[in-house]
This record gives C-alpha cells, sequence and structure tokens, in this order.
C-alpha cells in the first residue's frame, strides 16, 4: 500500500514507490536524491504544520507539503 | 640538454600565463571558507552579468604561477532550473576554465558525488578537496582515496577550511592538474551510453560545429535529456530526429522520461562510488545536530526559542553599533566641520563654498558613514546565522506563516530587520535563492518602521497624545505590518502571480563558522555599501543643500526651490490634513531618511538653530576628543553586550526637540491631522539609502519605481482614510 510522503507522520519511514510529479519540481527532487527505490523518513513536522523535514540519503531535507504530495511512498519491508 | 638560461626562460613563460581556477560545490560544503583560506581580502565580490547571482574572484599568484580564482554558485546539480545552476554551467562550458576545483563534503559523499559526475563530464582537468573530513572522522567514517581517484581518475586532497589545512596541497594538486587532459568518464550503464554514443555520431555527422564547440559526451547527454537551455542554444530542436532510432531502445525498455532515467542513472553512480569508497560504522550514533534539533525545531518550543534567538541577534547588532553611530555622528558634525570650516576660512573661500563644503558635502559624508557600524553589525550576525545552518531552520520554522503572503520562510528574518533600518534588510535578502522572493521581500521591507521613523513619532505623540503616546508609537509599528501582510497578499496574486518557487531546501548540520570567514564576508557588504550608496547619498545630500540655497541668497525658506517645491506639493495633501508647504517640503527632505523630517520643520519653523558659542577648541583637544570619545563607544558597546537587558537602544532617544517646534507643530496640526502625517512618514516611500540599497541588490531601478510608486499610493490612501474617516466620526 502506498500513500503520499506528506501524510506520513513523525517517525515513519518508507521506501519511495513512485514519483507523480513533474518539470521543475521532479528534475529539483531527483538531484536532491529523491528519487523510486530511495528509503525516506520523516523527521519533523515544523511547528506550524508545515513544511516536514525528511532523511533521504543520509542527510536532511525539508520540503512543503504540496511537493511531497506526489511522492508515494510504501512501507518499507 | 637545456641551459640555465632556457630553464629561467621557460619557467618565466610559464609564470606568464594565468592559470583559472574554477571552484566548484554543493551548498553547505565549505566552499565559501575554502576560498576565503586561500584567497582571503584579495577576494572581489561583484555579480554575475545579467543576475543578482554573487560571483567572487581573486587574482593572486601561488608556486611562481599568476592564478585567476572563480568561485562557481553553490549547486546541488548543473540542471537549467536555477540561476545559479545556469551561471555555473554556462561559466564552465563557454569560458573553460584551465581546472576546476570541486568541494565536497565528506560526511555526505554520495549526494555530492552526484555533482562531481556531471562535472567531470565537461572534459576540463577536475581535483577534488574532500573537505571536511576532520568530522567525518569522528563520526568513525573511513574513506579510501586512493580508491576514489582510482575509480575517477583526479587528484583527491583532504582538507579542513575551517582550519586552513590542506590548502597549500590542494592548490599544489590543482596546478598540476592544468592541461592533464580529460578525467576518466563514469559510466551511466550500459543503455545509456550505447545510446549516447549513436546520438553522438550521428551529431558529429549532421552539427560538426557544435560538437567540436561543447564537450562532446555532455552534449549528448544533454540533448538526451531535452535539456531546454541547451536546445536553445545549439538551436536544435526537441523533437528533431537527429538521433532517430538511437533512443527508441531507452524508451522502450524503460517508462520513465529520459531525464529521470538520467539522474537515476546518475544517482546510481554516485552511490555505487561511495559504497566502494566509504566505510561507515555500523552503529550510527544520533548527532549532535540532531539533538539541537529536537529542541529548534521542537512543536512548541521552535518558535519561540526562534523569536527569542531574533531578539538576541537584533539587540546585539543594534547596542553594539548606536555608541559607533553616535561616535560618528559626533565627530562629523563637531569637529571636523569646524576644522574644515576653519581651512576654508584661511583659504579664503566664499561663505557660499563654506555652506555647500560643510553642510551639503560633509553633512552627506557624514550620514554615509552613520550606517556603516548598523550594516557591519548585522551582516556580520545574518552571515553567522546563515553559516551556522540556523537560517535554513528559521526558514524551516516561519515558512507556513510568510507563505501565506507568498513570501519564503527566510523571509521574516530580513522583514524583522527592517525595524532597526531598512538598508542592511535589503542586503539580507541575499540569503534568499530565489529572485522572485528576494524582491517581494525588498517590496515589503520599507513598510517595516525603521529606527528613523521614530524620532517623528515621538515628537507629534509628545505633542498630541501625551497621554497614549505608547499606544500611538505601537499602532504604527501595527499598522505597518498589517499592511506589509496585505500587500504580500496583494502582489502574490497580481504583479507576481503564477506557482511560488520551490522550497525544498537542505538543513545542514550546524557548525560553527570561522571568525575570518565571518570577517571577510561582512567587510565585504560593508565596503560595498561604502562605496556604492556612498557615491549617491553625497550627490543626493549636495542637491538638497542647492534645493534649500537656491535661488542664490534666498532668506526666507517658504521662497527656496524646496519651499516652492513644498507649496506646488500642498494640494495633495489637503485631503489628507496637512496641506501646507512646511510639510510638503519636509517630507521632501524626509526622502533621504525619515527623521530628517524634524529636521527640517525645526529648521522652518524655529530658524536655524544656534547654539551658544563656546570658544572653539584647538585641534590639540579636539583630537583628545576624538579619541577618548571611541573608547567611550567602545566601551559602550561592551557595556551593551554585558547587559543585555540595560539600554534600550530601540526606545525613543531622548532627544530634546526644541520647544518653540512643538509650539509650532501644535498650531500647525490636529490630532487627526498629525495621526494621518505619521502614518503618511511611516508609508510613503523607502528613503533614499534603501532605494539605493535596493537598485544594488535587485540589479535593476524598476522595482525601485514599482517600490516609490505603491507606497506613495499607498500611503495617501491610508492617510486619507485615516484623516476623512476621523472627521466623519467626529474627531478633529
Amino acid at each position: 500500500m502506498s500513500r503520499p510522503l506528506s501524510s506520513l507522520r513523525p517517525g515513519e519511514s518508507g521506501r519511495i514507490s513512485s514519483m507523480a510529479v513533474t518539470g521543475p519540481l521532479k528534475r529539483r527532487l531527483m538531484d536532491m536524491g529523491v528519487l523510486v527505490g530511495e528509503a525516506v523518513r520523516v523527521e519533523k513536522v515544523a511547528p506550524l504544520g508545515d513544511p516536514i523535514e525528511i532523511t533521504v540519503k543520509g542527510y536532511k531535507l525539508s520540503l512543503r507539503k504540496r511537493e511531497a504530495e506526489g511522492i508515494l511512498v510504501e512501507d518499507a519491508a | 640538454m637545456s641551459t640555465a638560461a632556457e630553464t629561467v626562460a621557460v619557467s618565466a613563460g610559464r609564470a606568464q600565463r594565468t592559470v583559472t581556477v574554477a571552484v566548484a560545490g554543493n551548498p553547505n560544503c565549505g566552499k565559501s571558507t575554502l576560498i576565503n583560506g586561500i584567497a582571503g581580502t584579495r577576494l572581489q565580490v561583484g555579480n554575475w552579468p545579467g543576475v543578482t547571482v554573487e560571483k567572487k574572484e581573486a587574482q593572486f599568484s601561488h608556486g611562481g604561477r599568476n592564478i585567476r580564482l572563480v568561485d562557481l554558485p553553490g549547486t546541488y546539480s548543473l540542471s537549467p532550473y536555477t540561476q545559479e545552476e545556469v551561471v555555473a554551467r554556462d561559466y564552465l562550458v563557454h569560458e573553460r576554465p584551465d581546472v576546476i576545483i570541486n568541494v565536497v563534503d565528506a560526511t555526505n559523499l554520495e549526494r555530492n558525488l552526484y555533482l562531481t559526475i556531471q562535472l567531470l563530464e565537461l572534459e576540463i582537468p577536475v581535483v577534488i578537496a574532500l573537505n571536511i573530513h576532520d568530522e567525518a572522522e569522528r563520526k568513525g567514517y573511513r574513506i579510501d582515496r586512493a580508491a576514489l581517484e582510482e575509480l575517477l581518475g583526479v587528484k583527491v586532497v583532504p582538507t579542513v577550511a575551517t582550519r586552513g589545512e590542506g590548502l597549500s596541497a590542494l592548490m599544489e594538486a590543482a596546478l598540476a592538474a592544468v592541461g592533464t587532459g580529460r578525467p576518466r568518464e563514469v559510466s551511466y550503464g550500459e543503455d545509456i551510453e550505447t545510446a549516447a554514443r549513436a546520438v553522438l555520431a550521428r551529431l558529429q555527422e549532421q552539427h560538426p560545429d557544435l560538437a567540436a564547440r561543447y564537450p562532446a559526451r555532455w552534449l549528448a547527454f544533454k540533448l538526451m535529456e531535452g535539456d531546454s537551455r541547451v536546445l536553445e542554444e545549439t538551436g536544435i530542436a526537441a523533437d528533431e530526429t537527429l538521433w532517430g532510432d538511437a533512443l527508441d531502445h531507452l524508451h522502450q525498455a524503460h517508462d520513465e522520461d529520459l531525464e529521470s532515467l538520467m539522474a537515476d542513472a546518475r544517482y546510481g553512480a554516485a552511490a555505487g562510488l561511495a559504497r566502494e569508497v566509504v566505510h561507515k560504522p555500523q552503529v550510527r550514533r544520533q548527532e549532535l545536530s540532531e539533538k539541537i534539533d529536537r529542541i529548534a525545531l521542537h512543536r512548541f518550543l521552535g518558535i519561540p526559542l526562534f523569536f527569542a534567538a531574533m531578539w538576541l541577534v537584533f539587540k546585539l547588532a543594534f547596542d553594539i553599533s548606536t555608541p559607533f553611530v553616535d561616535w560618528i555622528d559626533g565627530v562629523t558634525a563637531g569637529p571636523l566641520s569646524r576644522w574644515t570650516e576653519a581651512l576654508l576660512g584661511t583659504l579664503g573661500a566664499p561663505d557660499w563654498v563654506v555652506s555647500l563644503v560643510t553642510e551639503g558635502i560633509i553633512g552627506g559624508v557624514g550620514f554615509v558613514l552613520v550606517f556603516v557600524p548598523v550594516i557591519f553589525a548585522m551582516m556580520f550576525f545574518i552571515t553567522f546565522l546563515e553559516a551556522s545552518g540556523y537560517m535554513a531552520r528559521a526558514a524551516f520554522v516561519m515558512d507556513r506563516a510568510m507563505h501565506t503572503m507568498g513570501l519564503h520562510g527566510k523571509s521574516f528574518i530580513p522583514l524583522l530587520i527592517g525595524f532597526g533600518c531598512n538598508v542592511p534588510a535589503i542586503y539580507a535578502t541575499r540569503t534568499l535563492e530565489n529572485p522572485r522572493d528576494r524582491v517581494l521581500t525588498s517590496l515589503l521591507i520599507p513598510l517595516m518602521s525603521c529606527g528613523a521613523r521614530l524620532p517623528v513619532y515621538v515628537l507629534f505623540a509628545a505633542v498630541f497624545f501625551a497621554e497614549s503616546a505608547g499606544t500611538v508609537l505601537w499602532s504604527l509599528y501595527v499598522l505597518g505590518i498589517v499592511l506589509a501582510v496585505v500587500m504580500g497578499i496583494v502582489f502574490k496574486r497580481t504583479l507576481f502571480r503564477g506557482e511560488a518557487p520551490l522550497f525544498i531546501m537542505e538543513l545542514p548540520p550546524y557548525r560553527l563558522p570561522t571568525l575570518k570567514s565571518l570577517m571577510i564576508h561582512t567587510w565585504e557588504k560593508g565596503k560595498h555599501f561604502l562605496i556604492k550608496a556612498g557615491t549617491y547619498i553625497l550627490a543626493v545630500s549636495v542637491v538638497v543643500w542647492f534645493l534649500l540655497n537656491l535661488p542664490w541668497g534666498v532668506q526666507d525658506r517658504q521662497e527656496s526651490l524646496l519651499g516652492r517645491a513644498g507649496q506646488t506639493l500642498a494640494p495633495l495633501f489637503e485631503p489628507l490634513g496637512f496641506g501646507r508647504w512646511e510639510a510638503g517640503s519636509a517630507l521632501i527632505t524626509g526622502l533621504i531618511a525619515k527623521e530628517i523630517v524634524i529636521g527640517t520643520m525645526g529648521e522652518i519653523y524655529v530658524g536655524a538653530m544656534d547654539e551658544p558659542e563656546d570658544p572653539p577648541p584647538s585641534i590639540g583637544e579636539d583630537l583628545r576628543e576624538i579619541g577618548s570619545s571611541f573608547l567611550d563607544a567602545v566601551q559602550a558597546a561592551g557595556a551593551n553586550v554585558v547587559s543585555t537587558f540595560g539600554i534600550a537602544s530601540m526606545s525613543a532617544e531622548e532627544e530634546e526637540s526644541p520647544s518653540g517646534l512643538k509650539q509650532a507643530v501644535a498650531q500647525a496640526f490636529t490630532p487627526l491631522s498629525a495621526y494621518a502625517f505619521m502614518a503618511f512618514v511611516l508609508l510613503y516611500a523607502p528613503c533614499v539609502i534603501t532605494a539605493i540599497a535596493m537598485r544594488q541588490e535587485l540589479s535593476t531601478w524598476k522595482w525601485v519605481g514599482v517600490a516609490f510608486g505603491y507606497q506613495f499610493a499607498l500611503a495617501w490612501t491610508v492617510a486619507f482614510v485615516i484623516y476623512q474617516g476621523g472627521r466623519l466620526l467626529g474627531f478633529a
């Protein structure tokens, strides 16, 4: 079962199963290492509810929930 | 066998040619510190042509060779989507430096190698600076440098830029790499490589000129990716059958678009490299940064802590700079003016020259100089926030709130600085990466009520609202904030319609910046301000002097050019409750800095205020006074830092306005028109210095014009509503 990265709660993790994003957003995400098959973990949600902080490729990345909506994540086996 | 003379000639020949070294790397990899360590104060800061991306360059000699060091903007990739990436890429592809120093963060090798792989494609010799390797060692990483050198075919030099370690070896390696030919190719996998070879073959056949002008394999990759900029530059259409069926196989074998496929392959290669050369410990300890962030980004504590941090920075910056501001003010207005007057007197210069030089020129110089301490202090703290990694956290915490007004989380800090002084606030917009965010933030900064507007409020509040002066002051600050929110939303829906820029931002580990790096950066900003802004402000100051003193020998202020201009403007202000030439004139000079409104009113209403003439002190006494007052300022700055809660530098300055001015103001205004006037002063325009800073930062007068236009319209409307609305409600 896959769900958008934006819906994960802090502490939850998974593996990116598909990326329903296009254009500059997609390229930017890929350049930052957010790729299909990559393990991600949501670390925090900002105090006001947006953006979120994730760990990917061993470093910390923050992005807005809207930007994370198209990133689908499935539970890591 | 060569003779000694020949050797000398050869080495002299070598020395003459300047070697261009480009420095590339990810943001937050310690590149600035490394550059500062190598080039120090020899760095020249400017902008890349046509864009507001900062360009740093240095010329120096090392080991008998002339070197031109060019710092490329920090980027994660060389895609065509951000200004920084385009600038870096265009430079490398078209200017062809002799060697690239690629700074990589040893604690995050995989993501850094993603850029490295792209740099290697450009067929320029590369040397890798394996930076921050001390931190990697502390984390228990073991990095096999020899293996990395072998796999990439380039030299890898370990460095710790913060301590200056390895920098000299790095320069040696860079010089040795010049002319060594292309680095090894990192394979994208058989599928892609086969397709690339086919594309390349056809390219050489059909467009031999292009194949020669660009790094060939790189060009093939870019065409496969459908890179918009390269397609445009080369004039090759995206749908051209240049590669015919060469890519069919790729499309059939993978259901992804080629751009994604290649990014995937590139990261695959980077991950493979990292796996082979980095040995990480089994157990991962929680890092210090993560511990700090558990508090700094905490759900409930995050925002209060952010405000506490901002308050501290703000207070320190202004407490440290205020005594120096007063000192500079004292020196230029006192001894410097007196000496010049005396000097010109002995030279037999006419009175008007003396007046022009002391009031117009020295006044203008003094005006520029008083900003210097504030700008230096503020830039020092901004650089610290940025380099330490906290700026990214501030953006994270504030983004939601700022995003509703169309801004970025990082916009908050420049706006906040605006309450102290709009000028360093404009400079602080540099921390925003996206040009749109930068422009929008700059347009809203002048609505933040700066320290120079306070004397105006203080005078009027004291005259008309003695009982509730505090509330009146407070209401003006709130008015500015509310209007900034409103204007932010308006701009977002009008001038800046369209998709908001991406937020996607790394939260780098916290790192303590070096003092040297902070100092160099602060100095660059201060110097920049002094030279650029200084020239303009001097000119404006002289112009104002002429406005006050023309036509020749004018006695009555009302008859001066300024007075006449004020008179012309007066009808415009009639519906706002202050349609008088005095107010009009004061608002004109107030463009230089809003506190001057008071000075001009004083001069008009009560005439030039003659200070009681003491016998002028001797030059020796003056010098002693300058020295001792400077020491006092140093002491005061120190004391302010120690007792952060002590002197409230932001509170109203206890400058006694002459009672004559208060009486005149009491007669000329009513409480209602006074409030409308204060609101007008708050809003009506950015001051000239802010406008010049905007021009510097945004590289165009266009947005400065927009700021003047919208602010004047806004100020007029608000003052109109206040005055006419107040009258309808029965206030006077």
